[in-house]
């Protein structure tokens, strides 16, 4: 399941799969923008089929998070 | 409706493209009052898909008065091409969107009468800077009132004062031949407010389309390249069988076929009303069928629920020859390129051979079921153009008089001849409010009997009718078939006292070949002769289309030197007498 995620991420930041982690973040992955932060919610959103909250969106910091916040949904990407 | 890609993907898309090979190009720049990441990607790979390459500039988020009011602004040093200004009833109306009744009607009218005006001014300063068109959203209404089922029972309600204001902006820029409103009213009406709009992105990031809708957004944009770049599409070239009517008219029988008010017959008679409407504002018919023609032509000319008839199509083809050699032959006859033809036909594999032998065609899938036909011919863009004018409501009828011209012209052994009983008139014509849109749409359109095929929009031609150095006319052709409309057009630049230069000349493809061009030299060469020039200066641009021209200037005792051609005007020039020249 990580590795679903990790293509995503890989996907909408148009960066290597390789170069996607738990780490990762707006810091480490330069096309990380606060649009493409959002665009990843929504792609997170159709692929998983979960609705992340405002709160929930606004408390992403890095990809850990992402995998924190698919969990509470019920989703383990861990798996 | 087709379903568009995410987003996302055309995000990602947008950063592959490789656009540098295509050879059409159009500098497009984005305004906003919103949040609009990612429709400057999609509107490119859309282009991209119609091998144009579109250079986008994107403008600062609701940066959109400074970039406008200021000369030095990064807008106008890219000097677009097309420039979309994106407005949302949110940003114009302010607070008033929420607290509406909290001021009195009287207070709603002056606030719409100001924002129209501040836009006005916009719009002037904007067109005072720069030559692009402008595409202006008008506003999206929203479902919601705080007066509930009570907004209808409201005198100049909050809804009424959106509508007002779009009915205004759309008034005062009716006659603006540079600036168009796009129906963002509309846009709403077709997807859904529910859809469209979304608290969520709307809160976190100022997104006023969601994601998913950009994509469609870039969509109804694209109409203004097509037509804007001239590639309108001209003609529909349709099958009979399962595309006019349900079933196979040379099994089924003039009896069995499917064609009335019942379904699935009453879906032909749909699709056939949205094709008589395309046809009534210039697109032209044609026919491509393999049939018994006696078979075909009974259902065309005889059956009660025909809501097409034989005189809606320019031309016909119902034999047994292969669909391809059929499609040059209508493009032989029409004289026009395959590029301007949009071909319709259920049968996958004639489809498929279309496409695999003539790539320009557009040839769009039919879906399995014939209710959907409609919507398919609903969704096509490609006959947009900015402006309808009078000749394009009369082109069927033109065309219908070609047919007979070529029929009489078969009849006679030589060409002037037949010329001779044309009874030709040509007629100079200045330019006005009429003639300009018409003007630049031949510019834009016209690409065989086209001297330099020089694009002009309708602002720039509107310019140099008003500039006392430059000779701009249009030419209308009528016969004694008929009125062929403006057909030619020719636009001279009065360089200095001995020498003037041929910028632009053109003749509609369908008013080649009869000589009416040596009409048009004549009366450049006579209005030149009048202020004692000396030389008409002229060049020939060669392009893949234009070979119809190639000898024009060669033939009419112009004489090469460096790279141009030369006509000497103490030299006679005399036009062919079965000819009669008139101006305006």
């Amino acid at each position: 399941m990580s590795e679903k995620l990790f293509k995503i991420i890989s996907k909408v930041m148009n960066v290597d799969f390789k170069d996607v982690n738990n780490e990762s973040n707006p810091s480490t992955i330069s096309n990380w923008t606060s649009f493409n932060g959002y665009v990843l919610l929504y792609e997170l959103e159709t692929n998983f089929n979960v609705k992340f909250s405002i709160d929930e969106a606004m408390d992403v910091k890095n990809v850990a998070d992402i995998k924190r916040h698919l969990k509470n949904h019920g989703i383990d990407v861990n798996d | 409706m087709d379903n568009e890609e995410s987003l996302s993907k055309y995000i990602l898309d947008s950063q592959k493209l490789e656009i540098s090979s295509f050879t059409k190009k159009i500098k497009v720049a984005f305004l906003s009052s919103f949040t609009i990441n990612g429709l400057s990607e999609s509107l490119q790979v859309k282009c991209s898909k119609k091998q144009i390459s579109c250079n986008p500039y994107v403008a600062g988020y609701n940066q959109y008065n400074q970039e406008i009011l200021d000369k030095k602004s990064g807008l106008y040093s890219f000097s677009p091409d097309i420039t979309f200004l994106i407005l949302d009833t949110r940003s114009i109306f302010g607070d008033l969107f929420y607290f509406p009744y909290s001021i009195t009607k009287s207070e709603r009218e002056n606030f719409v009468n100001e924002k129209i005006t501040e836009i006005l001014n916009l719009i002037n300063k904007f067109n005072e800077t720069s030559n692009s068109k402008l595409v202006i959203t008008n506003l999206a209404l929203p479902y919601y009132s705080p007066h509930g089922i009570a907004e209808t029972k409201t005198s100049y309600s909050f809804h009424d004062a959106i509508i007002d204001f779009n009915k205004k902006l759309k008034e005062h820029l009716l006659d603006n031949n540079s600036v168009y409103v796009f129906d963002f009213f509309k846009f709403i009406i077709k997807h859904g407010e529910n859809n469209v709009f979304n608290f969520q992105n709307y809160l976190f990031g100022d997104i006023k389309i969601s994601l998913d809708y950009i994509p469609y957004l870039a969509n109804e944009f694209m109409p203004y390249i097509i037509s804007f770049l001239g590639l309108t599409k001209k003609c529909i070239v349709v099958d009979l069988d399962n595309t006019l009517w349900g079933g196979i008219v040379g099994e089924d029988g003039f009896d069995g076929i499917r064609l009335g008010p019942q379904p699935p017959g009453n879906a032909f008679i749909e699709f056939q009303k949205y094709l008589k409407a395309l046809s009534q504002r210039g697109i032209l018919l044609a026919i491509n069928s393999k049939n018994n023609f006696d078979d075909a032509i009974q259902v065309i000319r005889e059956h009660p629920f025909m809501i097409l008839t034989e005189n809606d199509f320019s031309c016909i083809k119902i034999n047994w020859n292969n669909k391809a050699s059929n499609m040059l032959e209508i493009s032989e006859e029409l004289n026009i390129g395959l590029d301007s033809f949009v071909f319709f036909d259920d049968d996958p594999v004639n489809r498929e051979l279309i496409k695999e032998t003539m790539p320009e065609i557009t040839t769009p899938d039919l879906p399995h079921d014939p209710s959907f036909y409609s919507e398919v011919i609903q969704s096509l863009h490609d006959f947009s153009t900015f402006q309808i004018t009078s000749e394009d409501t009369k082109r069927g009828q033109m065309y219908l008089e070609q047919k007979q011209r070529t029929k009489s012209q078969n009849s006679l052994s030589n060409i002037s001849e037949f010329l001779k009983t044309l009874n030709l008139e040509i007629e100079i014509k200045k330019t006005d409010s009429f003639t300009i849109p018409r003007i630049s749409q031949l510019t834009l359109k016209t690409n065989q009997f086209n001297l330099t095929t020089k694009r002009y929009q309708e602002d720039e031609i509107q310019k140099f009718s008003e500039d006392a150095n430059i000779l701009i006319n249009c030419v209308q052709i009528k016969d004694k078939f008929g009125d062929n409309g403006i057909t030619g057009v020719l636009i001279v630049k009065k360089t200095n006292s001995d020498e003037w230069f041929l910028d632009t000349f053109l003749l509609s493809c369908r008013v080649m070949g009869r000589e009416a061009e040596k009409a048009m030299l004549y009366f450049i060469i006579n209005q030149a002769k009048k202020n004692n020039i000396k030389r008409l200066k002229a060049k020939f641009i060669p392009t893949l289309k234009n070979k119809p021209i190639e000898d024009f200037l060669f033939n009419s005792q112009f004489y090469e030197e460096n790279g141009f051609w030369i006509y000497n005007l103490e030299k006679p020039f005399n036009m062919p007498n079965f000819l009669t020249l008139k101006e305006e």
